[in-house]
């Protein structure tokens, strides 16, 4: 009787061993880590820990006009990032999901630069942007177009465009800089592969007998996707929407490698939030004032996920 | 029943004009997707005044290999690739490792606290990278290890998502199999040594390629956590080089070419498995 | 409603012929029921109708008007899918609506036209559930509210009922037919089941390998097989078949076998010839313990084993190498192993060709 239930707490006991390794590693690395962090956002942390500073470094990133621009850039890029990907990689899954042939050829293509590295595929496309020697302003030039700056160019695009038509636009509407926006044409570029395969996957979830059910009942091509298509994937596109979301949030690839040395840009307009985190952790060596931002952004994230989760969970049909 | 068509059925050779455009623009968004890699390769051949020109050429017009030997040793990429390579299957060995033990454990074990724990492990993937930077940075350099191979491999040795794929994989083993196994003597290791393991290569194939795909193209851990140039992983290496190589775009794109080569190839030969990974990571059943 | 004609109608998937030039007219509000064994063709043959398969050859005509290039929506046809196809993003009352609305009849009608079908189905009580709510009873009623509700030409049913439970299904088959005299409505119905089959239809049409066996009311297809298949696929146990030849004998032609030598009656025999390699076929319960009346038809057999039904019993024997069973009353005193002498209803005998299997008779 006592050594089953001395076999049983051994085995108990072996259990735990199993999960340690993990466990500790975990424990280690991440978890203790995120407190860790929390406690060294509250010292002014410079090489080595500082005077105790309560939440001060909060209230001078709150008050910190270059964190508020920072954070507009973000918005910015994921304004930019996340419709993109959700209506091209739904247009594309679609289009794929209709034809038969080639498939497979054309999925391979697509997902293809979302395997590549994010550092060398920005090399390619930091000399398509080239301001003298780029193609893009080569393709500019056939359409009857000045060349740009890109990824050099400080100014917002609407301020380029309505100012080409000669109006005048005041700053606040000059919208994201076209150095921002060459990033995100990028970054929409790398991304879409595997959007597309989740949305692909998705529409192969959807049984073939309602669309019979449709056809017969009288539906035609748009109904069908009005009615069946889409409320049948509105699960993928609600964790495509809030994946992207995190993803354009957290963004650091992309901008680092594009805006290789000065990381801020033209005009700090490509400066986002991850972008200032790391500035002033790597360049100003400001740890635990780095720490706090992280932990501000954390918490954007965290609120924008829940949002989604409640205005846009429950519209969601899952089967 | 009679057997029913997979996909939603159509007439199978019929050529109508909205399928010819169809598939046109299928062609124009493949072929976007396509072009930076083209031109990459081909300005790679190019001499630094012809790849300088504007407007630009299509196509070299003197084939210049030598760039990449110019390339390869303008940086030491020998050294940057063997230290990615070393990282990268140091990390996917043991992800597997920790994985198989923790997954197997969840899977088959009864012990207290099973599902406040299995739920820890969850919450840990809601954790961005961003904020835990900076506290690892200040821990590894407590711990000596900064700048070293366990700062770079360690931290990521562990891998929740894939804890929780070789979980399901275990769960769906059937629960005679193991039992049988016990009766035959089979001790609970052992079990999952010779038969939950080897019954699993499918998730362990895509568990491999997630680690590996993801130590190999990882960019901002390196750079905060390794310091001189000798720990420089392949794409740390190739963002300094970026830098340090100044104008040189002719050398950019030999670098760019040769460092995507393995993991193309790679692509290239297991495509399937790679994307059915890759997007497995995302849809959640 | 509306009748049905379908002219040498073929559908080819590459090198596989599912369907193979089938010929046949469904008269107006007549229950059609389509049958035949996994993969005959039947599903296909009814996806042609409703279009949503092209056929390769041959013309589909509802109504009297060619529909073969007439897409689904405009064909008036309904369907009931075998796993029901219900929207599960809607509510029953939408799902019902939605052909109303896909042709853009006015609200008001459409409240009113979904009201009656779900009363008709007494599923009112459930209009405002999801499908997932739903039992399968239940989602197979709003499977076919959608249908009705529409007041189609021919409605067209995959297997409606393979997914009840067996008493459920055997419930659902009388009010489906009790239905479909109330609406008056044009029904092809596919089913493997034979015995779905004989209870609901008005005609059955034998579908095997995309060919065409048989399409008769069920009595003759019971009573006269067109070939051994159709006469094996349909009773439960199948009908017995045993190889022979007919021989000249005195008093006329006889036919001989393992079982013995029996005299055809006249009907029969006029249908034969000397010398022809024929099988033949006898329903279980035309087989039966022989008595000393019984002159023709004897044969001698082993008992395998002996089944209790209750309501009756069914033999299992060997006789001459050959499996037979009969079916006997429930008080007929046979044990396993005994050797009895059986007689066999030549009235009821059917005869087919050897080769081909056709019924000679």
């Amino acid at each position: 009787m006592l050594s089953a239930v001395r076999t049983r707490l051994a085995r108990q006991g072996t259990s735990y061993l199993y999960l340690l390794p993990a466990f500790a590693v975990l424990l280690a690395f991440h978890f203790l880590p995120l407190l860790y962090a929390f406690y060294v956002s509250l010292f002014n942390w410079r090489i080595r820990q500082g005077p105790f500073l309560g939440l001060q470094n909060y209230a001078d990133i709150l008050t910190d006009p270059d964190f508020w621009d920072s954070l507009k850039v973000t918005f910015y890029f994921a304004a930019g990032v996340i419709p993109t990907t959700l209506v091209l990689s739904f247009l594309i899954a679609y289009a794929l999901f209709r034809v038969t042939r080639g498939r497979a050829v054309y999925r391979l293509v697509y997902f293809l630069p979302y395997v590549t590295a994010t550092v060398a595929v920005a090399l390619v496309w930091r000399w398509i942007f080239h301001a003298q020697y780029g193609v893009l302003n080569w393709m500019l030039g056939f359409a009857g177009l000045p060349p740009q700056q890109w990824l050099l160019e400080p100014r917002g695009v609407v301020e380029l465009a309505l100012g080409a038509a000669g109006v005048a636009v005041p700053e606040w509407a000059a919208g994201p800089s076209l150095a921002l926006v060459s990033i995100i044409i990028f970054t929409v570029w790398h991304g879409l592969g595997f959007a597309i395969v989740v949305m692909l996957a998705g529409l192969s979830n959807i049984p073939s007998e309602l669309y019979d059910a449709a056809k017969v009942d009288g539906a035609g091509e748009w109904s069908l996707l009005r009615h069946v298509t889409i409320p049948m994937m509105s699960p993928t596109l609600f964790f495509v929407s809030v994946v992207s979301t995190i993803g354009a949030f957290q963004s650091f690839n992309s901008i680092y490698v594009m805006t290789d040395p000065a990381h801020g840009g033209p005009l700090g307009t490509t400066r986002n939030a991850t972008m200032y985190i790391f500035l002033n952790f790597f360049e100003f060596t400001k740890l635990g004032y780095a720490s706090a931002a992280a932990f501000i952004l954390f918490l954007i994230i965290m609120g924008l996920t829940l949002f989604q989760m409640r205005v846009l969970g429950p519209r969601v049909h899952y089967q | 029943m009679a057997t029913q068509p997979a996909a939603p059925s159509r007439p199978t050779l019929r050529i109508t004009p909205r399928r010819v455009l169809v598939h046109v623009l299928l062609s124009a968004g493949a072929l976007l997707m396509l072009f930076p890699f083209y031109w990459m390769v081909s300005t790679s051949f190019k001499s630094l005044e012809e790849a300088s020109q504007f407007p630009p050429t299509l196509w070299p017009s003197h084939w210049l290999p030598q760039n990449y030997v110019e390339a390869w040793n303008n940086a030491p990429f020998g050294r940057y690739l063997v230290n990615t390579l070393f990282v990268a299957v140091a990390q996917t060995i043991s992800v597997i490792i920790t994985g198989a033990l923790a997954a197997y454990a969840f899977a088959r074990m009864e012990f207290p606290g099973k599902n406040a724990i299995f739920l820890a492990f969850l919450g840990t993937m809601m954790i961005p990278l961003e904020v835990i930077l900076v506290p690892n940075f200040i821990i590894l350099k407590q711990l000596g290890w900064y700048n070293s191979y366990f700062a770079l491999i360690v931290p990521w040795s562990a891998n929740v998502f894939s804890i929780f794929l070789l979980r399901q994989f275990f769960l769906s083993i059937p629960r005679e199999l193991y039992d049988a196994a016990e009766m035959d003597g089979c001790s609970r290791f052992g079990f999952l040594w010779r038969i939950a393991l080897p019954m699993s290569k499918p998730a362990l194939v895509t568990v491999s390629l997630l680690v590996f795909l993801g130590a190999w193209n990882s960019l901002l851990w390196p750079l905060i956590v390794t310091g001189s140039e000798d720990m420089r992983v392949l794409q740390v290496g190739l963002s300094a080089f970026q830098s340090d190589a100044r104008v040189q775009y002719h050398l950019w794109m030999a670098a760019a070419t040769f460092t995507l080569l393995p993991v193309v190839g790679l692509y290239l030969f297991a495509q399937r498995y790679f994307i059915e990974s890759v997007a497995g990571s995302g849809v959640k059943g | 409603m509306a009748r049905l004609v379908l002219n040498a109608v073929t559908k080819q998937f590459g090198a596989v012929t599912a369907v193979a030039g089938v010929s046949l007219e469904v008269a107006d509000r007549e229950f059609l029921v389509l049958v035949g064994p996994s993969g005959c063709g039947k599903t296909t043959l009814l996806r042609m109708i409703a279009g949503l398969e092209e056929p390769t050859a041959g013309d589909i005509l509802i109504g009297d008007r060619r529909v073969n290039d007439v897409a689904s929506r405009d064909r008036d046809v309904a369907v009931v899918f075998q796993n029901y196809a219900l929207y599960p993003h809607m509510t029953v009352f939408d799902n019902m609506a939605f052909p109303l609305k896909m042709r853009h009849v006015d609200r008001p009608s459409i409240v009113r036209q979904v009201q009656e079908a779900a009363d008709l189905l007494s599923i009112g009580h459930l209009l405002k559930r999801r499908p997932r709510e739903l039992s399968g009873g239940e989602r197979q009623r709003v499977a076919l509210g959608r249908a009705i509700v529409r007041q189609p030409q021919v409605f067209l049913m995959d297997e409606p009922l393979s997914n009840l439970d067996a008493k459920l299904r055997v419930q659902t088959r009388t009010e489906l037919v009790k239905l479909q005299r109330r609406l008056g409505a044009t029904v092809v119905y596919v089913t493997h089941d034979q015995s779905e089959a004989m209870t609901m239809a008005d005609r059955i049409a034998v579908l095997d390998h995309g060919v065409l066996q048989q399409v008769a009311s069920p009595d003759t297809i019971y009573a006269h097989p067109a070939n051994t298949f159709v006469g094996g696929f349909f009773g439960t146990p199948g009908m017995n078949f045993c190889a022979g030849r007919i021989v000249a004998g005195e008093g006329g032609r006889v036919f001989e076998s393992a079982l013995g030598r029996w005299l055809l009656p006249a009907a029969l025999a006029a249908a034969v010839e000397s010398g022809q390699e024929v099988v033949a076929g006898l329903r279980p319960e035309h087989l039966a313990l022989a008595t000393a009346a019984d002159v023709t038809g004897r044969f001698e057999a082993t008992v395998d084993l002996v089944e209790t039904l209750g309501s009756e019993k069914l033999l299992h024997l060997s006789a001459g190498g050959e499996t037979l069973v009969a079916r006997v009353g429930p008080d007929t005193a046979v044990r396993n192993g005994a050797s009895i002498t059986c007689t066999a209803d030549l009235s009821r005998l059917q005869l087919f060709d050897a080769t081909t299997g056709d019924a000679l008779c």
